[in-house]
């Protein structure tokens, strides 16, 4: 071959080389994985957080796949390299920060509390059931074990109490299914237990809704305020990615919009969101004094 | 023509008064004093906000009477019902306001207080029996050194910034505009 016809050829394949990296596409940008915790079931989570993962595949270049999982299997999949991204509830960032030394991005805002939430101690109004010392022997209902906000902040608040829910109350269960929080609110509300442990943003929601009254209730104790579902990113990722997506979750606003399904939806009301916020870890440490008194994951001790 | 008779003139002179009278009459109330009509405006607006405050009082009696007794979540419920029949009532703005700072959610509490002063101005008027200027004034004077600090830390959190300017808001609210 001639030597200007190789020059020629060396051209070519540079022009054909520059133009395929030059633009990614759709489909061709690098793929990552974020893994939202089930809160009720898995059709739930796609349909809540499609319209969120569109909008951060478009803000930061990269095509994120949802993955949906199970609040039981979430720090297990995580530290087995499943997901890069995380959305959990607070006690399981938490227990992946002690496992996976997973980083703090973002935290959710909803309801009264915005980024924070607590949890309640509720009785039917007309009880009689009206002091923390009034739940000896009674029966009662609570959410499931790792929600903070349905059972570890309301099995602390009773310890701290003087009661211990082991051998001071009759009898505790936990509903099965989804929607456990609204189970508990009305397993109480129908007299099915004498207690229950419901998150004090669902008795919000619900009277909200106008599905309860406020003077259904006894709310017999209230937990401190704790940080709610929070955004985590895997240790040792790019900081430039990270730092980016925690920018797109706090500059997201209720007017933005994307095009799932053929449908223009609103991102942070599909996702039931009213917004996120940047917390330090040491926001986490009134979570962290629970979880020890508790006995829980991530200190649990036998 | 028949001559007129003393009915016809006790008729006549009759109306004479009748008509002189109410002359008399309609004359004397154009002539009414202005600052008696102003005093009399200035009662009725005095009555009705009486009325207003009245009125706020007994509508959140109950949420007052829960706090009292230490019902904090309960009173917070409570004032969730309220607004659903009263969403534009500032009164529960800043009862939620004075609740949230209670429970240590500041940033919450910054909305609500400059939800409640967008929608009535009495809550910085020193005069007004609603005033909650010197809880204002405290929570402006505590926590805006530390959002503005916050901000310059992360100036790109558009939150931070609305608690930001939600406390300037109401650091002009306690200013008072300039007249």
């Amino acid at each position: 071959m001639k030597s200007g016809s190789r020059l020629f050829t060396l051209l070519a394949v540079l022009f054909l080389l520059l133009l395929q990296t030059g633009c990614q596409p759709e489909g061709t940008r690098p793929k990552m994985r974020i893994g939202y915790m089930n809160c009720n079931n898995e059709a739930e989570t796609l349909k809540r957080f499609h319209p969120l993962t569109v909008y951060l595949s478009q803000k930061l270049g990269v095509d994120f796949e949802l993955v949906p999982v199970d609040t039981q299997d979430f720090a297990e999949r995580f530290a087995a390299g499943e997901f890069e991204f995380t959305h959990t509830n607070s006690l399981v960032y938490l227990i992946m920060r002690e496992e996976s030394q997973v980083q703090l991005l973002a935290t959710e805002k909803r309801g009264r509390y915005g980024s924070h939430t607590s949890g309640s101690i509720i009785a039917r109004k007309g009880s009689g059931i009206k002091t923390l010392a009034d739940l000896k022997g009674k029966r009662m209902l609570f959410g499931p074990q790792l929600a903070p906000s349905g059972f570890l902040a309301q099995y602390d608040t009773l310890l701290q109490g003087g009661i211990d829910p082991e051998t001071d109350i009759a009898y505790y269960a936990i509903p099965s299914g989804s929607f456990k929080h609204e189970k508990v609110v009305y397993g109480v509300y129908f007299g099915q237990y004498d207690v229950g442990a419901a998150p004090s943003l669902d008795l919000e929601l619900m009277t909200g809704d106008g599905k309860i009254d406020a003077d259904d209730f006894n709310i017999i104790a209230e937990s401190p305020i704790i940080p709610y579902c929070t955004f985590g990113a895997r240790k040792g990722l790019a900081p430039a990615l990270v730092e980016n997506f925690r920018k797109a979750l706090v500059e997201l606003t209720e007017k933005e919009v994307v095009t799932y399904a053929g449908e223009e939806l609103k991102v942070l009301a599909s996702a039931w969101v009213d917004g996120f916020e940047t917390l330090e870890d040491s926001d986490y440490d009134q979570l962290r004094a629970m979880a020890k008194r508790a006995n829980m994951p991530p200190y649990q001790e036998f | 023509m028949a001559g007129r008779d003393r009915f016809d003139i006790l008729i006549a002179g009759g109306m004479l008064v009748c008509v002189l009278t109410l002359g008399v009459l309609l004359a004397g109330g154009q002539e009414r004093d202005p600052s008696t009509a102003a005093l009399d405006k200035a009662l009725e607006q005095q009555i009705a906000y009486q009325a207003r405050i009245d009125f706020l009082h007994n509508l959140y009696q109950p949420v007052e009477d829960l706090r009292l007794a230490g019902q904090v979540s309960a009173a917070l419920l409570k004032l969730d019902e309220l607004a659903r029949h009263y969403p534009q009532e500032a009164h529960g703005q800043i009862l939620q306001a004075e609740i949230l700072l209670e429970r240590g959610v500041t940033r919450e509490s910054i909305d609500h207080y400059v939800r409640a002063l967008r929608l009535n101005g009495d809550y910085v008027d020193k005069a007004s029996p609603l005033s909650r200027r010197s809880e204002i004034e405290q929570l402006v004077e505590a926590q805006l050194p530390v959002f503005a600090a916050r901000v310059r830390k992360n100036p790109q959190d558009p939150a931070l910034q609305k608690s930001l300017t939600g406390l300037y808001y109401l650091q002009s609210r306690l200013a008072g505009g300039c007249e």
